[in-house]
């Protein structure tokens, strides 16, 4: 037999079979083949098995960083109907009860990552080992994808590891780092990785351990029916708190493992085959599945900007203006041990981005993602200064000052003097002009925006905003750079408000004229929760500060016209001194944790009466169409190329829900003719300049084309 | 022998403060950091070019065997720069420039920075020699009713600790304590109550004069403090606003409770800071284009008796004169440290007095230090006395000073515990 996908070998009785055997993709996949070899090779350790030659089979990989990275998502999303999920779904599964049913002993050597079918491979084994890497890990996170675990792994991990531990692994997705996975008793033992290997064919010789007292306590205390009762409502309750009742893989999942639990292995399978055949044909799925390949794709390098150079590594940083954003791009910077230098007038303004950055460092240690230590290097790493000295072995210097575009300009150019000729400079503005401030500079090929969103730490999105001349080597700098700090940079043309800014303008602006009308402030908010949103639009403004969301608003209004027209009210709330949580003076009123309470009593004051009421549809239309509508235009002037990478910016930049596929899959499925209805329609009966089509969505519906086409 | 001239291009310090205070939990590598960061960034050398990195360091933090290999790698220098530690007790950090001068001056190095780091605070405390000896005996003991056995030995007194600060500045020799040592100078030298209190009275005005009057800015740099290192530290603490010669003549003498005269307040006091120094070969200053603050042009160390250590920089200063042909009129400004105020007021006598200066080997006097020359921004009594950093802390600011002032040649000097002393000599390259 010849293989071409994995590895085969019997030595000294063992039969090894290796992964990830010359691997053409990033990651050791499941795909067709990878399969069909490992059939074909699980037949050959049984014909051996039979003969006597094979006293025990052993998996492991080749590849350096990965054992498996679980089934090409490919393969799945070719899965169109109910039926052909199921049929691929029992495929694996016999495939891996072949492991498990070997009458020989089996054994998991498990380097790197090991997730999805990786782990449900491993899973079928008798033994799992793995090495003590720090990049090695382990998990099912096809409840990500709106997914089952569909080979297996739903039956076999709760049998492994007990049914608590492994509801919150299958129900969070996450992943389990070797050292939790062997005090959790996934893995048998954890060996240096160039070991593990050796180690295993060691431990083939040997008997497994029998369960120790503490294990076999446990196993008493959730192996009846009462603790199973309670650990499964548990487990609901908490999945709907934290999905809002919004996904349907998670409670599909604690179905299939509660009523199949006292079930033989077969019937239980064809439970889960059944089950991740309709998961995987649901519009649900298949929009978070479209996620993760725009997520994929995000990155690669843009084509569009390849130049055939290799991007220039940025290793060393500097801020310019210690505000909010500058503080935490600083220790963006500092966690990816870049010596950032923070500069700012007054030592008081570096103490409070010091304090800033430290406070996100203290979370991560909250958090044990680090130690004190590692907060004492890496903040230590920060250098304060109140000149522009010092910065000539900087690469990546980003200004974040106040938003004054002349400030802004004449600093950029005090920059130039100061700064070696390959830097690359960047401005976190939100609301400038790139262009314009590109316009004085010596060398403007080296400067782009880099629009970071806040808080930086919990916010993936960057959008790199480029001019007319910014040379494709810095884009591709930053772009590299961005995804080496675990970001998701979308590249955008300049334009007033970016991609983003400019498509949260409607979301503001219609749930102020909401208001306006005479719409309740809940039922706004209300309505867009229940579409999925984080957070409502008159709690965004609260967090944003309403005088900064005024300014704005009303920089978009003067430079695209009355389509973005805030509300009447924002002209108030510009004078009035309501800035949010910045001053305690929000629409909300917030306990002493940060928690909201209710509507304060001076905001509602403010609003006029008597109450309209309006229902949940249309309030809802009447805030996202207009957004589905900014974005056609946005694609029009060509700010971006495809219509995914507004969906990816919207889904990292403002939370918009991953299950509905971004903001323009949802109007494609939705249905582009009948969005363009309800916009001619709102425009004849609301406000003309505020609804009025873009010509881009005309075209579609005329042309009977969709966004992603 | 190949020989060139040795530049140094800039130093740098961190603030001084008392221990106990705001430096408490920045252990002795991360008072290196700032610094090296500091240097390195304004003369605009990358992190590959540095050949060595030399710190000196006497609390030896049992985490961070070696202070400065800890320091070069947190402060992200590549991992091909060598750097190690040393220890002459106060002189550490002139050792450090020492070693860095001869080898650029043997033209084996190019760039390299010395100086030191000190947490006083974080000095542990010991558990006594029976307490170790018990633990040995309990963890060599096998099975549980012989570990028992071995514990039924312990007696509370054991667990007394030994504070290694107290032991680490008694001589093992002499079995006097620094202090004492002073008592001893005064005693022997005629050094009254008064005349110590007046000078300490004079170190302390003159540092808070200097700090609040920015003297300090140039040399200082900024340090993130506390646990959680949130809080931007940039001033010295240490030297105190309401000091009068009164108030300190009225604190009971530390050492000799009765007929003593040395007190806390004519004494350094317990501190921590680090400070450092860039030094470069005139290859590396062409190929960076560096401006150099001074040349180092000498520096010695001599030995003495133990007991009387404080007098320390009297043969030190007598020998680099000696050396370089030079008067002590040809000195333009003077850093002695102060350890105590007993102690430095011996030195300058010993300079001046014939017989004593025999007393002590020299061939002649030299004459009279004027103190609009020795330590013009406060010393040691008012600012602190990191142990390890001192010996570089008076380098730095000796030089920043002697930019300001335009003067030739600068000479900072100090006693060491365990009887020696350091002298070393720059000259200013901006007069």
């Amino acid at each position: 037999m010849d293989f071409q996908k994995i590895s085969f070998v019997v030595t000294e009785g063992i039969a090894e079979v290796g992964l990830g055997f010359k691997c053409d993709k990033s990651l050791p996949l499941l795909d067709k083949e990878t399969l069909k070899e490992l059939d074909e090779a699980l037949n050959l350790v049984k014909e051996r098995e039979q003969e006597g030659s094979v006293k025990g089979v052993l998996f492991f990989s080749h590849h350096k960083r990965a054992f498996l990275a679980g089934v090409d998502i490919q393969l799945i999303s070719d899965c169109k109907t109910e039926s052909e999920g199921a049929e691929g779904a029992e495929k694996g599964q016999s495939l891996f009860n072949k492991i498990e049913d070997l009458s020989i002993p089996s054994i998991c050597c498990v380097h790197g990552l090991c997730l999805g079918g990786g782990l449900e491979l491993a899973l079928s084994c008798d033994r799992i080992i793995a090495s003590d890497s720090q990049s090695t890990f382990l998990g099912l996170p096809e409840v990500k994808l709106g997914l089952i675990p569909g080979f297996g792994g739903t039956f076999r991990l709760p049998r492994k590891i007990g049914l608590p531990k492994a509801l919150d692994a299958i129900l969070s997705g996450k992943n389990i780092y070797s050292k939790k996975a062997k005090r959790m008793g996934l893995v048998e033992g954890i060996f240096p990785k160039e070991r593990v290997v050796t180690m295993a064919r060691v431990l083939l010789d040997e008997a497994p351990k029998s369960k120790s007292f503490k294990e076999s306590l446990e196993n008493l205390a959730s192996d009846n029916f009462l603790a199973r009762k309670i650990v499964f409502q548990k487990a609901r309750e908490t999945v709907l708190r934290k999905t809002q009742g919004f996904y349907q893989a998670p409670l599909k999942i604690l179905d299939v493992i509660e009523s199949g639990f006292s079930k033989g292995r077969s019937s239980y399978l064809a439970m889960e085959a059944q089950a991740f055949g309709e998961l995987c044909s649901s519009g649900q799925s298949q929009n978070l599945q479209h996620l993760f390949f725009l997520n994929e794709a995000s990155k690669k390098v843009p084509k569009n900007y390849d130049s055939g150079k290799k991007p220039k590594e940025l290793n060393r940083g500097a801020v310019i203006g210690a505000g909010v954003m500058g503080a935490g791009i600083c220790w963006l910077m500092a966690k990816n041990k870049m010596y950032p230098h923070l500069v700012d007038l007054t030592f008081d303004a570096l103490e409070a981005g010091i304090k800033q950055s430290s406070h996100y460092f203290l979370s991560q240690v909250k958090r044990k993602r680090m130690s004190y230590d590692e907060l004492h290097i890496l903040q230590s790493s920060i250098t304060t200064q109140t000149n522009m000295k010092a910065l000539g072995q900087c690469n990546l210097i980003v200004e974040s000052v106040v938003e004054d575009l002349e400030v802004k300009k004449k600093l950029l150019q005090d920059l130039e003097d100061n700064v070696s000729d390959d830097a690359i400079l960047a401005s976190n503005t939100s609301s400038l002009g790139i262009s314009e401030m590109a316009k004085n500079l010596k060398k403007p090929e080296r400067f782009a925006g880099l629009h970071f969103f806040n808080p930086v730490p919990k916010m993936p999105l960057v959008e790199i905003v480029t001019h007319e001349k910014t040379s494709k080597e810095t884009i591709l700098s930053l772009h590299n750079w961005c995804l080496r700090g675990k970001k998701t940079p979308i590249i955008v043309k300049d334009g007033p408000g970016f991609l983003v800014n400019r498509i949260l303008a409607p979301y503001l602006n219609e749930a102020g004229h909401l208001m306006a009308e005479g719409v309740s402030p809940r039922l706004i908010e209300d309505a867009c929760l229940n579409y999925g949103m984080p957070m409502g639009p008159i709690r965004l403004l609260d967090e944003i500060g309403q005088n900064v969301a005024s300014k704005v608003a009303f920089i978009l209004q003067e430079k695209l016209g009355e389509r973005l027209k805030p509300s009447s009210l924002m002209k108030d709330w510009e004078a009035s001194d309501f800035q949010g949580r910045k001053n305690s003076k929000g629409f909300y009123e917030y306990d002493e944790k940060g928690a909201e309470i209710d509507f304060s009593e001076a905001f509602l004051k403010v609003l006029p009466s008597p109450a309209k009421p309006m229902n949940e549809i249309e309030i809802q239309m009447r805030i996202f169409l207009p957004m589905i509508n900014e974005a056609a235009f946005i694609l029009e002037e060509k700010i971006v190329e495809h219509a995914s990478t507004v969906d990816l910016a919207l889904i990292y930049g403002i939370g918009f829900p991953p299950f509905r596929g971004g903001l323009l899959k949802y109007a494609d499925q939705e249905g582009l003719e009948r969005i363009l209805e309800a916009l001619i329609d709102f425009s004849k009966n609301v406000n003309q300049e505020r609804y009025a089509p873009s010509p881009l969505l005309k075209k579609l519906v005329a042309d009977k084309k969709k966004f992603y086409d | 022998m190949p020989n060139q001239d040795v530049f140094l291009v800039e130093g740098k310090r961190t603030p001084q403060v008392k221990s106990g205070f705001d430096l408490k939990d920045v252990s002795a590598p991360f008072m290196g950091v700032p610094l090296l960061r500091c240097l390195l960034d304004l003369n605009n050398i990358d992190e590959m070019s540095v050949d060595e990195v030399i710190l000196g360091n006497t609390e030896a933090p049992p985490q961070y065997a070696n202070v400065a290999r800890v320091m070069a790698l947190m402060a992200g220098l590549d991992s091909s720069v060598s750097a190690y530690t040393v220890h002459r007790n106060c002189a550490s950090g002139m050792e450090a420039i020492s070693q860095a001068f001869l080898k650029i001056k043997g033209m084996r190095s190019h760039i390299i920075l010395a100086g030191g780091v000190e947490n006083m605070s974080q000095m542990p405390l010991i558990y006594s020699k029976e307490m170790s000896e018990l633990f040995i005996r309990v963890n060599k003991s096998k099975g549980l009713s012989e570990k028992i056995k071995a514990l039924t030995q312990f007696r509370p007194p054991h667990l007394s600790p030994i504070i290694a600060l107290e032991q680490g500045l008694t001589d093992p020799l002499c079995h006097l304590n620094m202090g004492q040592t002073a008592e001893l100078l005064a005693r022997e030298h005629n050094i009254s109550r008064e005349e110590q209190d007046t000078f300490a009275n004079r170190s302390h005005s003159l540092a808070l004069k200097a700090s609040e009057g920015g003297v300090f800015v140039d040399e200082i740099v900024p340090i993130l403090v506390g646990q959680k290192r949130d809080r931007l530290l940039r001033t010295d603490i240490g030297p105190r606003r309401n000091s009068t010669v009164d108030s300190l003549l009225k604190l009971k003498p530390h050492f000799e409770k009765k007929s003593g005269t040395v007190t806390v307040g004519n004494s350094c006091s317990v501190t921590d800071g680090g400070s450092l120094c860039l030094l470069a070969s005139s290859d590396a200053v062409k190929k960076f284009k560096l401006d150099p603050m001074a040349r180092v042009v000498d520096f010695s160390f001599t030995g003495l008796s133990p007991e009387r250590m404080g007098m320390g920089p009297l043969s030190a200063i007598d020998q680099i004169l000696n050396r370089n042909e030079l008067k002590l009129d040809d000195i333009d400004l003077f850093e002695i440290n102060e350890a105590f105020a007993a102690q430095v007021l011996c030195v300058l006598k010993g300079l001046e007095d014939e017989k004593l200066a025999k007393e002590y080997g020299l061939k002649k006097a030299w004459g009279k230090i004027p103190y609009e020359k020795l330590n013009v921004n406060g010393g040691g009594i008012a600012l602190g006395h990191p142990v390890g950093s001192s010996g570089s802390r008076i380098v730095v600011t000796l030089s920043h000073e002697l930019k300001r002032r335009k003067g030739r040649y600068g000479l900072a000097s100090l006693c060491i515990g365990g009887g020696q002393g350091g002298a070393l000599l720059i000259e200013n390259l901006h007069s």
